[in-house]
């Protein structure tokens, strides 16, 4: 359906200013290349449970680097996706999320550097607390041709009283 | 503009909901005027509305707020129950932290970052925030480095001096003329903003035109109009 609405989205991903601005986002749909999440949850990572949230970082540092080589390497066919064992139990991608959730005890994410600590229920400027809120879900056709259709999440907020 | 900043002056002064801007021309304060505060999602669960979303065809997850940047931790679980490979569209204005922009390297395939304002002046008396230029400039340079990146620049009307200039040639200068902006007219005076003499009326025509003239000046080859 949206090919009627939006014909130029159809032709968008052979348009050549596209093109060279997003090329491995079109191989990534072309089903040539993988989403950096994807290789980043190939990465395995250990750390320990009672790391400080510096060492994590330096861990993250240096897992994120082995990251982007398996990046080039995959995207440059060193190595085939096919290559790729079953997704290690703790990833970069693991702790990616371990180091979020860390930064929501004082929470510095954007630049207000609130420092509200989220997971304790404390909200800063953004009213976002700890849990995932949803206002809304749907197919956006409303974006740049090259976008669209786009799943597009609108997270939301704590109410104020 | 920024998809979906939500805010509301109850009581007194600007309170934003599910946004780190409080834009005073916000286009969605009509959603966060019915005190919706959505849903408590599990990750598990937006992630299997992703993969079905995925093969029926979406291009990509768009990451929304309000602002993606307070939500990054939640994306971050989220991702890790996706099986479809669907590429992350980060859909920001673009003030968020070093250690979020470290949080979004090797996860973040576009950046779109609204890029709004030419000087600090106009960021904070439009959406209150302070130290805008430096911010936003750090990480459109990061951006470009780590992803693929697409700006979008909402022309406000007389803020062609203050905000456009330095805009435009800041991309083409640092980012390269090749940098694919998107430019709007769209500009509508939602919410408060008739608050702002200037912010009262959309674009006019001459000065659209301007824009237009401005942008292609500066050197940017990739524009979409």
């Amino acid at each position: 359906m949206w090919r009627l609405w939006r014909p130029d989205a159809v032709r968008a991903l052979e348009d050549p200013k596209v093109v060279s601005s997003m090329p491995r986002y079109i191989g990534i749909l072309k089903g040539k290349l993988l989403p950096k999440f994807v290789i980043s949850r190939q990465v395995q990572v250990e750390w320990g449970s009672d790391s400080s949230e510096d060492e994590l970082w330096d861990i993250h540092d240096a897992s994120l680097r082995k990251m982007e080589k398996l990046m080039r390497d995959l995207d440059s066919g060193r190595i085939h996706p096919d290559e790729l064992g079953d997704p290690p139990k703790k990833s970069l991608l693991h702790l990616k999320a371990r180091i979020g959730e860390s930064i929501m005890r004082s929470c510095r994410l954007c630049e207000r550097r609130c420092g509200a600590d989220r997971l304790k229920g404390e909200l800063g400027f953004c009213r976002v607390g700890r849990e995932f809120r949803v206002h809304s879900c749907f197919d956006h056709l409303g974006e740049e041709p090259e976008v669209v259709p786009s799943f597009t999440v609108y997270g939301s907020r704590v109410r104020p009283n | 503009m920024c998809p979906a900043s939500r805010y509301t002056d109850l009581e007194s002064g600007r309170i934003s909901l599910g946004c780190n801007f409080a834009c005073i021309h916000c286009q969605n304060w009509e959603i966060s005027q019915q005190f919706a505060e959505g849903t408590v999602c599990g990750e598990r669960e937006i992630a299997a509305l992703i993969d079905e979303a995925r093969r029926r065809g979406c291009r990509n997850q768009n990451w929304v707020g309000g602002d993606p940047i307070p939500h990054i931790p939640f994306w971050l679980k989220v991702l890790l129950w996706e099986t479809e490979n669907t590429p992350v569209f980060f859909n920001t204005n673009g003030f968020y932290s070093t250690e979020a922009s470290s949080l979004l390297r090797g996860v973040v395939d576009i950046y779109k970052i609204d890029f709004k304002y030419g000087s600090d002046i106009c960021a904070e008396k439009i959406s209150g925030v302070s130290g805008y230029w430096k911010v936003i400039t750090r990480n459109l340079k990061a951006a470009k480095k780590q992803g693929e990146l697409l700006i979008r620049v909402l022309v406000l009307p007389r803020h062609l001096e203050c905000c456009l200039i330095p805009i435009v040639s800041f991309i083409s200068r640092e980012l390269g003329p090749e940098t694919r902006v998107n430019l709007m007219d769209q500009y509508s005076p939602h919410w408060r903003a008739a608050e702002l003499p200037e912010l009262k009326k959309r674009l006019d025509p001459d000065e659209w035109e301007k824009a237009v003239k401005i942008a292609l000046e500066a050197g940017l080859r990739n524009v979409i109009t």
